[in-house]
């Protein structure tokens, strides 16, 4: 087997501990970071990808990966200093994500076969919102737009790709986005039968 | 005896003044194109206060909107610098209170009860500045225009956030308004403070003064008390409280604030006699 397959494998992996993880945490900012060491190893499988299977297959995955990473970590950074001015140097950041993943959607959705375009418009909404839900205030938003996405991504990307007939066995792929998934709903388990504790923490007098 | 004066952002109502015995130092308010600001005090507006009151034979208590949001309490520090030669044999104590609006009426309405319980001046200041120290002030803001007018928000935050129904949380943290949290929508905000509120209250709220104050806000700041009242099975003591202009030029209409300090009756006399 190909050395750089399996080391694409490991890093499968790897980002498949990091993306499980940072769906269990509520703090927004320990999130971003988690998360956005996560899409970096993620980015590298695609790039180890690239380099066992052809970087022309794998080429727009390694850019979102990267995206994701960057987008990940500017966002930890922006919390983290929690200021007013660093809260408006995100949004403009967000915005600005926002018109590069509009554009680059909008290209993807011309360019695809006419029967599978409501697919990668699909995939352009729900990786906008997911976006957007990253940035929105407390721990539901977020959740529930990466199961959006998680789905219509393993919708396109896996073996249920059914509509180009087009069987890519890509099992990393599937264990990411699964992996995202049951996250949230273990978060949502484990929470669930916690004592009730308000969303907000006010000062004791 | 003596006599406790605060400057406006204690926003106590004429009538609540008279009835309290507190002298109060307004604030100026400009209007700049339109748009209304707020200029803190003058130090010769403070002399003009304490000067009948310390020819009478009184001292003085004067008590400030925080040091770090307005230079009330440096022209209170000034023009009792200056009285103080004229008058050698009285005492001028200040406290600032680190906090505004309700926050620094909660605490203006507890050195009053200590007063009329025949504390003395120096007893109450002490406890008065414990009581700074217990103070929380939380306001939730409708209008981010306002906000960004202030400087606290930038225009996209302000536009981004106008467009998702964004709402700050914002507190007063040792004198400075800082933003604690975003939620999104007013009915949302209210929910999420009354229920931090009640959690964070519960077990202490006989040693508690809570006060609530809006701006142009009243039937959302009732139905909250309500609501507060019957989940705390208590009745507040303070009335519902309309936040001054010194407050709400920053906030705009629809804001709402939340405050609470610890009584003085809370504090134990001894650690109060060592903070003295």
């Amino acid at each position: 087997m190909n050395t750089w397959f399996i080391i694409a494998q490991i890093l499968g992996v790897i980002t498949i501990c990091f993306e499980f993880a940072s769906y269990q945490i509520k703090d927004k900012t320990r999130y971003f970071l988690v998360t956005g060491i996560g899409s970096f190893f993620w980015a590298g499988m695609f790039v180890a990808m690239g380099l066992a299977t052809g970087m022309s297959t794998q080429a727009s995955l390694i850019v979102a990966a990267t995206y994701s990473t960057i987008r990940n970590l500017v966002f930890y950074r922006i919390f983290l200093k929690n200021t007013p001015q660093s809260k408006e140097f995100g949004l403009n950041f967000l915005l600005a994500m926002i018109v590069v993943a509009l554009v680059a959607g909008g290209i993807s959705v011309v360019n695809a076969p006419e029967q599978v375009r409501w697919l990668h418009a699909l995939g352009m909404m729900a990786a906008l919102a997911f976006v957007i839900g990253q940035y929105l205030p407390g721990v539901h938003y977020v959740r529930i737009t990466v199961v959006f996405y998680a789905a219509v991504v393993l919708l396109t990307q896996t073996p249920l790709n059914i509509l180009y007939g087009d069987f890519r066995w890509n099992i990393m792929g599937i264990a990411i986005e699964g992996a995202k998934i049951i996250s949230v709903l273990v978060f949502y388990a484990r929470y669930a039968n916690e004592p009730k504790t308000p969303q907000l923490m006010l000062a004791k007098p | 005896m003596f006599k406790i004066i605060s400057d406006a952002g204690c926003d106590f109502t004429v009538a609540q003044a008279t009835e309290f015995g507190v002298e109060t130092v307004p604030f100026y308010i400009i209007n700049e194109n339109g748009v209304q600001k707020t200029s803190q005090p003058n130090p010769q507006d403070y002399m003009d206060k304490f000067t009948p009151y310390l020819k009478a034979g009184m001292d003085i208590l004067a008590i400030t909107i925080s040091s770090k949001l307005s230079g009330s309490f440096n022209s209170a520090s000034l023009a009792a610098d200056m009285l103080k030669e004229d008058f050698p044999d009285r005492s001028i104590l200040l406290v600032d209170s680190l906090s505004a609006s309700i926050g620094q009426g909660l605490i203006t309405r507890e050195m009053v009860k200590m007063r009329d319980a025949g504390f003395s001046i120096q007893e109450t200041a002490a406890r008065a500045n414990k009581i700074v120290q217990s103070t929380r002030v939380y306001v939730t803001v409708e209008n981010l225009e306002s906000l960004k007018r202030g400087g606290r928000i930038g225009p996209t935050t302000a536009f981004v956030g106008g467009i998702l129904g964004l709402r700050p949380i914002l507190h007063v943290v040792d004198g400075q308004v800082v933003q604690l949290d975003t939620v999104r929508g007013k009915k949302n905000a209210l929910r999420m403070i009354g229920e931090a509120m009640v959690h964070t209250l519960k077990d202490e709220v006989q040693n508690v003064h809570i006060c609530i104050g809006h701006v142009e806000s009243q039937p959302d700041a009732e139905a909250f008390i309500a609501k507060l009242e019957s989940d705390l099975q208590i009745t507040l003591d303070t009335p519902l409280t309309e936040v001054g202009t010194a407050i709400s030029t920053h906030t705009g209409p629809g804001a709402m604030a939340f405050a609470y300090c610890k009584k003085y009756t809370a504090f134990d006399a001894v650690a109060l006699k060592e903070a003295a």
